[in-house]
């Protein structure tokens, strides 16, 4: 018997989906043939110079680079975000203490960040990373917190009864049961961190995908800018799809067997 | 040994226990009855550590005790195998052995079979069979039942209570348990206590001498329930 949850993302859903990416498709054809070449290239164009892009060096070179970037600015900026949430989600002060700071980093506007870290930190990987991380962490806090006050609290009893020690709660109670919240926090992370990083690129970098996306601007080369963005949808698509989809359903294996 | 001298519990303005004092002893099997709110579970937790008395003094000195809930409380996202075998190996014990002790454990309650299976496969009665083979596993010497056969059907009910008897006559560990049904109760322990509003009344233990004696005792203690 099937689950809803396995209806609802069965083939009739993916067939929609596909539908949806044909729609934009045809959109965006529409759109460039309104308004010519000089202000949109077409997917055909677009795609045309996927190929070549990706196997020159100048691709790599730029790519490698956010890549880094990315990692380490949406890795960090998440495990900070759990450690913390984990901690305040523990403790009620550590929690009224980190609020402020959790308000001020989610209310700030991400174009006033980078002009900050671009006045601490220059140019380069550290201002990109250091932002990455700042705008990353608030939402891994607050998914973390509001997980851990949802854990079921005759679960975390009933760790106490058989003396549980920190590890083995850590492991077996509060990660998993933090799944759901979790793996939202990581792909708007992930998602997010990539947007974040090219455009922290874009505004002061010498290096990086937002670095060459600025450099095709500046030369009006609207083909070399659309294939950018294609190629960051599908690292978009990857970190999504490839990554953190199927590790969603391998940690929520246990939910998809139903009650006998 | 486990004992309360004139301890005192209270959640916000309710006292739920008052200058309580109850001792219990090691290998000693006491019952406690009481209307739904006398105490009686703030008790147990006493006893397995959950709570701390707001006054009075509490010494506790069984090293492992552990508490059997109402409900199975398994960890969902673990197979039944493992969540017997996680509290094993946090008491130390080896990640073989302890997959070895749950097997057996498993097999005692019948439910070799489904140990791979997740607790949300499980009936409720499987997974209160579960609960008891982890609380087993552990080798308490003082366990705590919590009404643990409450939400049971009477078949499963006596079935559970069968090998909870068989446990406890095979291993004298000292035990604590609440149960609404002083007939059940009377049978698997050597003195019961009543909790009335926070304070104990007990029940002479020399009245659970043979068979007709616990009838007795048990229909007593059933019309001192009633009020």
């Amino acid at each position: 018997m099937k689950t809803v949850m396995q209806k609802q993302t069965g083939p009739t859903s993916r067939l929609w989906s596909c539908i949806g990416v044909l729609l934009i498709l045809a959109g965006w054809q529409i759109a460039a043939m309104y308004l010519g070449p000089m202000l949109m290239a077409s997917p055909l164009d677009t795609f045309k110079n996927l190929v070549p892009m990706l196997t020159s060096t100048h691709f790599l070179d730029n790519a490698s680079v956010s890549l880094w970037r990315i990692g380490v600015g949406v890795g960090c900026g998440c495990l900070i975000g759990f450690i913390l949430g984990v901690l305040a989600g523990h403790n009620a002060c550590l929690r009224g203490l980190l609020e402020p700071l959790r308000w001020v980093l989610m209310a700030m506007p991400p174009v006033v960040v980078v002009m900050l870290s671009m006045l601490w930190f220059g140019l380069g990987s550290p201002m990109v990373i250091f932002m990455t991380v700042l705008m990353m962490a608030p939402g891994m806090y607050v998914n973390t917190v509001k997980g851990m006050l949802q854990v079921d609290r005759n679960l975390v009893e009933m760790t106490h009864v058989y003396r549980f020690g920190r590890w083995r709660k850590l492991l077996h109670l509060y990660l998993p049961a933090l799944t759901a919240p979790l793996t939202a926090a990581l792909l708007i992370a992930a998602c997010g961190g990539v947007r974040m990083v090219v455009m922290a690129e874009v505004l002061g970098a010498e290096s990086g995908v937002g670095y060459a996306l600025a450099n095709a601007q500046s030369v009006f080369d609207n083909t070399e800018i659309f294939t950018w963005i294609i190629l960051v949808l599908l690292l978009v698509a990857v970190i999504e799809f490839v990554l953190l989809q199927p590790l969603q359903r391998r940690m929520r294996q246990w939910q998809e067997n139903d009650h006998v | 040994m486990f004992e309360l001298d004139n301890v005192s519990v209270r959640f916000g303005c309710k006292t739920v226990l008052d200058n309580l004092s109850f001792s219990l002893a090691s290998g000693e099997q006491v019952g406690l009855l009481g209307v739904s709110g006398a105490g009686k579970s703030t008790l147990l937790r006493l006893a397995a550590g959950l709570l701390q008395p707001d006054s009075g003094r509490l010494s506790n000195t069984f090293l492992n005790p552990i508490l059997v809930f109402q409900e199975p409380r398994l960890l969902p996202w673990r197979p039944v195998i493992e969540n017997i075998c996680i509290p094993l190996r946090a008491k130390g014990m080896a990640k073989n052995q302890a997959r070895e002790c749950a097997g057996y454990w498993l097999e005692k309650v019948g439910l070799r079979d489904a140990a791979g299976q997740w607790p949300g496969q499980l009936s409720g009665g499987m997974a209160q069979r579960v609960a008891l083979a982890r609380a087993f596993a552990m080798e308490p010497d003082l366990l705590l039942l919590d009404e643990p056969f409450s939400a049971l059907d009477p078949g499963l009910r006596a079935s559970l209570g069968q090998l909870c008897s068989e446990y406890l006559e095979q291993n004298r560990v000292a035990m604590l348990c609440i149960s609404h049904n002083p007939h059940e109760l009377v049978e698997i322990t050597d003195r019961c206590v009543l909790v009335e509003q926070g304070r104990l009344r007990p029940f002479e233990p020399d009245h659970l001498q043979d068979d007709e004696a616990r009838k007795k005792m048990a229909d007593l203690l059933y019309q001192t329930l009633l009020g």
